[in-house]
C-alpha cells in the first residue's frame, strides 16, 4: 500500500512535476472573521487583510515548485456570542475542492468533537474540546502544483454566530518545497 | 512499507558524503532552546550556546552538532517558560506558534503551525490538547556541523492576532551520536 510520500510522488509524476524539492511538513490555514449569523464559510478564496496568523498563503494555490498531500483538517473556533455562542460540536458540512473536482464530500468533522472523537477511526479522538477539531484522513488528497483549491464549511449552528467570530481551517501534511540541492 | 527513521538518516548522509555516520551509535536525541523574555518573535537555538541549562541543552556546540553526530527531527513542540530562570515551565495553554525551521542556509519548513489542541489524531486518550507537531513523511535530518534554527511566533489560537509571549521549542528525533570505534 502506498504511503503518503509515494502517493504524491505518484501524482506529482503522473501530473509532469518532476521537481524533487525539499521534503517537508506542510500546514497550511486560512482564517475567516465572521458577520453576524453566518452559517457558511469559503477558505482559502480571500486573503485580502488578513495577518500572517490567520493565513500563510497569498493565492488559493501551491507555488509551481510545491504540492502537498493532506493528512489532518483541523477546524478551530473561537466564538464569542450571547447569550449561547456558537460550536463546533453540532453538526456541519465540510466540502473540499481541488482544481474542479470535489476531494471531501458533505463530510461532518462534528463527530470528533468533544469526547465524541472515535466515530471515524477510533485512533483519532479528539481533546474533548467543542471549539478546536482535529480529523486524521484515511485517504491522502493531493493538492498538486499551481492547482486552485478551497474548502467551504456550513455550520448548522450558524445563527449562533456572532460578529467578529473566527473560524481557521487547517491543512496538514507532507509536502515539498522549492529546494535547488539536496533535501534532508 | 515506507522508510525507517534510520534508513533516511544513512540516505541522507550518503548523499552529503558523511560515510562515517553508519558507524555511529544510534540514540534518540532532543535538543532545546527557550528565551523567557517576552517577544513577539523567537529565534531559537542560534546563539543558545551563550544560554547555559535550564534555558538549553545544546552546550558549547550551540546550535550544530559536532562531527558524526546527527539528528532526524520527527516531532517539533514548543513550551512556555512560567520564569526568568526557565527552571518550570507549561505547554502552550492556549496559545500557538508559527515556525521556519532553517538548516544551514535552507528553510526546511516554512510557515507551520503548531496549533494548540492539534494532533488529536495522535493522542488516544481524548483529553489531551498538545503544542506538538509530528512531522509527516520520515522526519528532516540535520547534519553534523550545519547550523539550524528556529524562528518563532506565538498568536492566539481562536482569534489568530500576534501575542507576546516567552517561548521554548524542542526538536525530538531519532539521533546519532560519536563513537569512536578504536582506541584513542
Amino acid at each position: 500500500m502506498a504511503n503518503q510520500v509515494q502517493k504524491l510522488s505518484y501524482v506529482d509524476n503522473k501530473l509532469g512535476v518532476s521537481l524533487p524539492g525539499q521534503q517537508t511538513t506542510r500546514v497550511i490555514y486560512d482564517s475567516v472573521n465572521a458577520v453576524a449569523a453566518q452559517g457558511f464559510f469559503e477558505f482559502f478564496t480571500n486573503f485580502a487583510g488578513k495577518n500572517e496568523f490567520q493565513t500563510n498563503l497569498t493565492t488559493n494555490k501551491l507555488d509551481s515548485a510545491e504540492s502537498m498531500v493532506i493528512k489532518s483538517i483541523q477546524i478551530i473556533g473561537a466564538f464569542g456570542g450571547s447569550p449561547t455562542p456558537a460550536t463546533l460540536a453540532n453538526h456541519m458540512n465540510l466540502n473540499i475542492l481541488v482544481g474542479n473536482q470535489v476531494v471531501v464530500k458533505d463530510f461532518d468533522p462534528s463527530f470528533n468533537s468533544t469526547n465524541r472523537g472515535l466515530a471515524f477511526d477510533r485512533l483519532h479522538s479528539g481533546a474533548n474540546l467543542a471549539d478546536n477539531i482535529e480529523i486524521r484522513l484515511l485517504t491522502e488528497i493531493v493538492i498538486p502544483p499551481q492547482v486552485n483549491f478551497k474548502a467551504t464549511l456550513q455550520l448548522a449552528d450558524g445563527a449562533n454566530i456572532a460578529l467578529n467570530d473566527d473560524i481557521t481551517i487547517i491543512f496538514k501534511g507532507y509536502g515539498r518545497i522549492f529546494s535547488a540541492g539536496n533535501s534532508f | 512499507m515506507g522508510m525507517s527513521a534510520q534508513d533516511k538518516m544513512l540516505n541522507v548522509a550518503s548523499r552529503l558524503g558523511l560515510t562515517t555516520l553508519k558507524d555511529m551509535q544510534g540514540t534518540t536525541r532532543m535538543v532545546y532552546d527557550s528565551q523567557t523574555t517576552a517577544a513577539l518573535t523567537h529565534t531559537f537555538f542560534k546563539g543558545a550556546s551563550q544560554r547555559a541549562f535550564p534555558l538549553s541543552n545544546v552546550g558549547a556546540n550551540g546550535n550544530q552538532f559536532q562531527v558524526n553526530e546527527a539528528l532526524l527531527v520527527e516531532k517539533i513542540g514548543f513550551f512556555i517558560p512560567l520564569s526568568e530562570t526557565g527552571v518550570t515551565y507549561q505547554g502552550l495553554n492556549g496559545a500557538s506558534v508559527k515556525f521556519d525551521l532553517v538548516i544551514g542556509n535552507k528553510t526546511v519548513i516554512k510557515d507551520a503551525t503548531v496549533e494548540f489542541g492539534g494532533e488529536q489524531a495522535f493522542y488516544n486518550d481524548g483529553a489531551t490538547a498538545s503544542s506538538v507537531i509530528d512531522l509527516e513523511g520520515v522526519g528532516i535530518l540535520i547534519p553534523p556541523q550545519v547550523e539550524y534554527y528556529v524562528v518563532a511566533k506565538g498568536f492566539g489560537t481562536g482569534a489568530r492576532a500576534a501575542a507576546s509571549v516567552r517561548l521554548g521549542c524542542y526538536l525530538f528525533g531519532t539521533g546519532a551520536l560519536l563513537n569512536f570505534n578504536t582506541t584513542i
